[in-house]
């Protein structure tokens, strides 16, 4: 599965409960509340079922902000490029 | 994934135990907001959980168990040839627990009884040697028992556990077949050592037998690597051990898996393409109980028995050490299920 960028942050911002269009990639994983040591559980969950990916524990910490799972997509080859 | 298998005894009866004491986690918790409280319940799946008070030790649990399957079965006491007791939560560092037990159970001299320590993988473990055991000469009636008390070990302010656990026992009683027909129960018993520091007690033992810090007395659990290790694990456990045993995951009645979270027990049963209806749920009742949990969801899990034919059921336990397991068995429709408090 891929998806562009837009998609990519409507997902991200389902996963971690925040309306569609209240992240962006700068948003900070501190200005986000539900992206605590649950929302990583949740976050890891739907990597793995919706692109397969399965990241560490180390991985998901060293994330600190949203654009950080994008790169994440990008590294994986799940984002499409920017037109 | 080494896949072995032993000719297959009969299960004949399971007990599962669980204190008295139910403690509701929606009800008001000074450790935790409610919010706080409302999205562990809803990602965790529990409910409600059984504490044990300080006088109750696994031991209790277990040996009220046993004695209801002795007394379901018959058995006499004498009969009883081994006695296995899988717990990291034993009443001291020595005797084994299973001394205790053997002593209260007044079985006989001859009658082996040692602890196994070990945790959530500990039942498949458990019934594997029960089984190896009674291929044997001279073994015919084993018992194996499996008891934690988590809740013991548990830091009241720790979120990541602290509304999880609760406390089980079980007794399981075995038997060999008067001949060999033929059948087979098939296992998968693994480990991954380097996971040893995401799920650990690190004070208490006699490598920090009294640590500074209190700390160090309760459980500590790296939630993202213990879910990791799941998710990397357990779906290929399920699938190299149904290939080993050369069975169709269509032929399995139920999977029994160990209860460690609903959130994380969805999301292996959607990778692995097990349909909901055919994973019990008791960690909404009974918390995570450790390894016990997998007795205690046969007993409890409202599984449909015909009266027919025996249930083909793939049992899962997976956690610290880290190790897991797997154990391919059938239930027979005679196999008599129970669950006590105490």
């Amino acid at each position: 599965m891929k998806m562009n960028t837009e998609t990519a942050l409507k997902w991200i911002a389902e996963v971690f409960n925040e309306s569609p269009g209240g992240i962006t990639p700068e948003t900070n994983r501190e200005d986000i509340p539900e992206w605590d040591s649950l929302g990583v559980l949740t976050l890891m969950a739907d990597l793995d079922e919706k692109f397969d990916i399965l990241l560490t524990a180390d991985q998901m910490g060293a994330m600190t902000k949203v654009n950080d799972i994008l790169e994440v997509l990008q590294q994986h080859q799940k984002l499409s490029p920017a037109n | 994934m080494p896949i072995t298998s032993t000719r297959a005894p009969v299960f004949r009866a399971v007990t599962s135990c669980v204190p008295s004491g139910k403690f509701d986690n929606t009800a008001e918790n000074p450790e935790f907001t409610k919010e706080e409280v409302e999205k562990v319940v809803r990602m965790a799946g529990v409910k409600t959980r059984h504490l044990a008070d300080d006088s109750v030790c696994s031991s209790d649990l277990c040996l009220a168990a046993a004695k209801n399957v002795l007394a379901t079965l018959e058995w006499s006491p004498d009969s009883i040839d081994a006695v296995i007791m899988v717990t990291q939560s034993p009443d001291y560092f020595l005797p084994s627990t299973a001394c205790l037990i053997h002593r209260d159970l007044e079985l006989r001299s001859g009658c082996a009884a040692f602890d196994v320590g070990l945790g959530c993988s500990g039942y498949p473990y458990g019934i594997w040697l029960a089984s190896m055991m009674l291929q044997s000469p001279g073994f015919r009636r084993v018992l194996v028992l499996h008891g934690e008390t988590p809740s013991k070990f548990t830091e009241k302010s720790d979120r990541s556990v602290a509304l999880l656990f609760g406390d089980a026992g079980s007794a399981t009683a075995l038997e060999s077949k008067d001949e060999d027909d033929g059948s087979k129960w098939w296992f998968s018993l693994n480990t991954d050592g380097t996971g040893a520091g995401d799920l650990i007690m690190k004070g208490g033992g006699f490598r920090e037998r009294f640590p500074e810090e209190l700390v160090k007395n309760f459980v500590y659990m790296n939630g993202a690597n213990v879910f990791n290790f799941t998710i990397k694990r357990v779906p290929p456990l399920i699938e190299e051990t149904l290939i080993g045993a050369g069975v169709d995951r269509s032929g399995i009645d139920y999977f029994i898996f160990h209860q460690s979270n609903r959130f994380i027990m969805r999301h292996l049963a959607k990778k692995a393409g097990i349909p909901e209806d055919k994973m019990p749920i008791t960690i909404d009742r009974f918390g995570s109980t450790g390894g016990p949990s997998v007795p205690l969801t046969l007993a409890q899990g409202a599984m449909e028995r015909p009266v027919d034919r025996a249930l083909n059921l793939l049992l899962l336990g997976y956690g610290v050490g880290l190790s897991w397991g797997s154990a391919l068995v059938d239930l027979p429709p005679q196999a008599v299920l129970n669950h006590i408090e105490i």
